[in-house]
């Protein structure tokens, strides 16, 4: 039994001496790869505006420019909040309102991405369970509606019932890949990929079998207006912009929550020491199977949790055409090196690329598109941090490369050079 | 059920004669029983999945798990309907259909977004799944934005597809005539690509350095390859055959591109990897286990036509599902030794 402790113990040790040394770098690494690819983005904007037909643009040896790179970042970054530079500006507007109307979602999503990465699991199918979670969500609302009574007791018992069944909703799908991959071994990043299109064939047949309200879009029937999520009067935004301060408290509450979990529970550690040790976490008694089942059914649960409030925030009711926070969710999670409270700040700048697609859209001629190329761009370059610190060793002497890794953990050289991680068993 | 499974590979692996001699028959039996229409229509949907996964086989073999190759289906697709637009639709260039330049252009574009994928591998030994994931996720932000740029939406113009070739004397042999003979050049193109792959990986010495790259780079290394070339051949290889498969694709069976949501490739890439996984890294099982999926595509139209009532988006989703049950089955293939893994040389 001592020994058992004393290895725990001690394992418990190396991880915190890794994550000390390599917090600080993973945070250098990940402004980096924000410029990165910014700057790759940028490139790109102003090539592809040479391809574009306009009026007016840079001429450079006959072929015109249409897009101003600087102009369009300008945009993006603030106009997502409102043009803060300008006169007039006031905190409360719908730019913001949109900007942290998407922080609250990618929160949810990122935290769903970021547990399976932290248990060695590459959960590709947050979108998937976001898209289970949230028709779960409309329509357990609106059929459980006539049942109670109105107003404040409706709200109070509707809303939190709705994200409940969104979070189980979420949950269960979650749990699939989880046990397949446990009980059958079968690849968590092919099964997850597969089963967002399975989410999505399920839920449009759902949809058109009953619950398809008479609407030009195919969606659900909308929820009591009782039954969105209330804004905090006097304060905060007003309740046509979406989004409620409420919903973000929430998000936040639950990303302290998980940041708890992590690092201060025994089934936090266990799902840690399953990611970065597989064999030390079986060693120090942690039941391998059923820690991939919970651990994806957490995953799932908070990615039924982010579709539950895209519905009761957002629209009101579920819609065919589900925006990809899911996919989102991922990059937030690798930018921000799987950490909860990182997966907040990370969510906080792709929630503004969000909201900034927007200002380009309607500012500038670029396509919005743009800020789905940049995400991939911002994963890309987090995922080499060995580019960096090539740059970085010219300038100054870096220690030992230490690869960064899926599960967002540090891993120590060797089992990074030897590779028993999560993508062998593909 | 599983364990009836594996020992049906077992003894495929046994006995490699006996098996292919029984595939041989099912495939008869499939003919004789399936109507031609669905017949070619799953000859022409397998060509992105079968090229794809040939290109896949070669790129894990060697070391470098390409979970990209759905991105790089995505820019090969639209980038050819792109140039052929551009060229003039229906046209010549040179005396060459603008049609074959598109494909040409097509597997250009993929072989550069392999190309930057070897180099965020190779060079700077990121993580493989992310960086895959990476490049499928740019692709699918730039097909709607090189489309909304040209044409200002999301899904590009039509284009005029490419015509049935006939071979002549050849399209007279009953069944095999009809299917192999005279039929678009890309599922002439799906069946070379099937006999070079096959022919590369198993009867060259280039062939066994790929698999020693992925299997035991220092013992290559000790032999006097260079690892790191073989694994930019192999990752490069695996461009030309996904551009392959996703320009014939959009130019022989789509003729324009929809860049909106999934995109027209809808996880075709994926499949590939899964039909690979299945396959266990054989090229031309690969391309057998694509007609499977691609018979399953079809199927949803066969059953549609035939009027069936059958929810059409459940219907679209069956080779997804047949994706899980197939990896629940196969479960844990075995991965070459060193795929994942970065490889120094000298390092000890």
């Amino acid at each position: 039994m001592s020994s058992d402790s004393d290895g725990q113990g001690q394992v418990r040790r190396l991880l915190e001496r890794l994550v000390q040394a390599s917090a600080m770098e993973r945070i250098v690494i990940s402004i980096a790869a924000l410029f990165a690819a910014v700057l790759v983005g940028g490139a790109f904007v102003f090539v592809s505006g040479g391809v574009a037909s306009c009026r007016s643009g840079l001429d450079v040896a006959g072929i015109t420019f249409c897009y101003n790179p600087m102009q369009v970042f300008y945009e993006l970054f603030l106009g997502a909040l409102g043009n803060p530079l300008q006169a007039g500006w006031s905190p409360t507007n719908l730019s913001l309102a949109t900007t942290l109307q998407q922080m609250t979602l990618l929160l949810f999503a990122g935290l769903s991405v970021a547990v399976a990465f932290r248990a060695g699991l590459l959960n590709i199918g947050t979108q998937g369970q976001l898209v289970i979670g949230g028709f779960v969500t409309a329509i357990t609302v609106v059929f459980a509606a006539p049942i109670v009574p109105d107003g404040f007791v409706g709200a109070v018992v509707l809303i939190p019932l709705g994200v409940l069944v969104g979070a189980i909703g979420g949950g269960l799908y979650g749990a699939i890949p989880g046990v397949l991959k446990a009980y059958a071994d079968a690849n968590e990043v092919i099964t997850t990929i597969m089963l967002n299109f399975v989410a999505a064939g399920i839920t449009s047949t759902l949809l058109s079998w009953r619950f398809e309200a008479d609407s030009p879009n195919p969606r659900t029937e909308r929820v009591p207006e009782y039954a969105e999520i209330p804004t905090v009067p006097g304060i905060g935004f007003s309740g046509r912009m979406d989004f409620s301060l409420l919903a973000l408290g929430f998000a936040i509450v639950l990303m302290v929550g998980i940041a708890w979990l992590f690092a201060r529970t025994s089934f936090g550690y266990e799902l840690r020491t399953s990611g970065i040790q597989p064999a030390a976490a079986a060693y120090g008694g942690v039941n391998e199977k059923r820690m991939t089942v919970a651990s994806m059914t957490l995953s799932g649960a908070l990615g039924g949790i982010a579709g539950a409030f895209w519905v009761l925030m957002v629209h009101g009711y579920w819609l065919e055409n589900v925006p990809s926070i899911g996919f989102d969710g991922i990059a937030v999670s690798v930018l921000a090196g799987s950490n909860p409270l990182g997966v907040g700040a990370a969510a906080f700048l792709f929630g503004l690329l969000k909201s900034g697609s927007e200002s380009i859209g309607t500012a500038t001629s670029v396509p919005p598109d743009l800020v789905g190329i940049l995400t991939g761009l911002i994963i890309l370059f987090v995922a080499m941090p060995e580019f960096f610190r090539m740059i970085g060793r010219q300038y100054v002497d870096v220690g030992s490369p230490e690869p960064a890794r899926a599960d967002g953990g540090s891993v120590p050289a060797d089992e990074a050079a030897d590779g028993s991680g999560g993508e062998d068993d593909a | 059920m599983r364990k009836r499974f594996r020992r049906t590979r077992e003894f495929i692996d046994r006995h490699p004669r006996a098996a292919s001699l029984s595939v041989g028959v099912i495939v008869l039996a499939f003919l004789w029983a399936t109507p031609a229409s669905w017949q070619t229509s799953t000859l022409r949907l397998a060509v992105p999945i079968a090229l794809a996964a040939i290109g896949g086989i070669f790129a894990e073999k060697s070391g470098v798990i390409n979970i990209g190759i759905e991105g790089l289906l995505i820019v090969s697709a639209f980038s050819s309907i792109i140039a052929v637009y551009w060229l003039g639709d229906g046209g010549a260039t040179m005396g060459v259909s603008n049609l074959w330049w598109g494909l040409l252009v097509g597997i250009l574009v993929s072989v550069l977004f392999a190309l930057i994928f070897a180099i965020v591998c190779i060079e700077f030994k990121a993580d493989q799944i992310i960086a895959g994931l990476a490049i499928w996720l740019i692709s699918l932000g730039l097909a709607p934005f090189a489309s909304r740029i040209v044409f200002g939406n999301p899904n590009t113009a039509n284009i005029t597809r490419f015509g049935n070739v006939t071979v002549p004397g050849l399209s007279e042999i009953p069944i095999v005539g009809y299917l192999l003979f005279d039929t678009e050049p890309q599922v002439y193109l799906m069946l070379a690509g099937t006999l070079a792959g096959w022919y590369l990986l198993s009867r060259t010495s280039f062939g066994r350095w790929i698999v020693a790259s992925g299997e035991n780079p220092k013992a290559l290394d000790t032999a006097g390859v260079d690892v790191r070339k073989v694994r930019y051949a192999a990752v490069l290889l695996s461009g030309v055959f996904a551009g392959l498969g996703g320009a014939g694709f959009a130019l022989g069976t789509l003729g324009t591109f929809a860049g909106g949501g999934d995109t027209a490739i809808n996880g075709r890439g994926f499949i590939a990897i899964a039909t690979y996984l299945l396959a266990n890294y054989h090229p031309v099982g690969a391309v057998l286990g694509s007609f499977l999926f691609a018979g399953l595509n079809s199927l949803q139209t066969a059953l549609q036509s035939a009027g069936y009532a059958i929810p059409h988006e459940l219907v679209r989703t069956i080779p997804h599902m047949s994706v899980i049950v197939v990896l629940v089955l196969v479960g844990r293939t075995r991965l070459p030794d060193a795929a994942g893994d970065h490889y120094e040389s000298g390092e000890d």
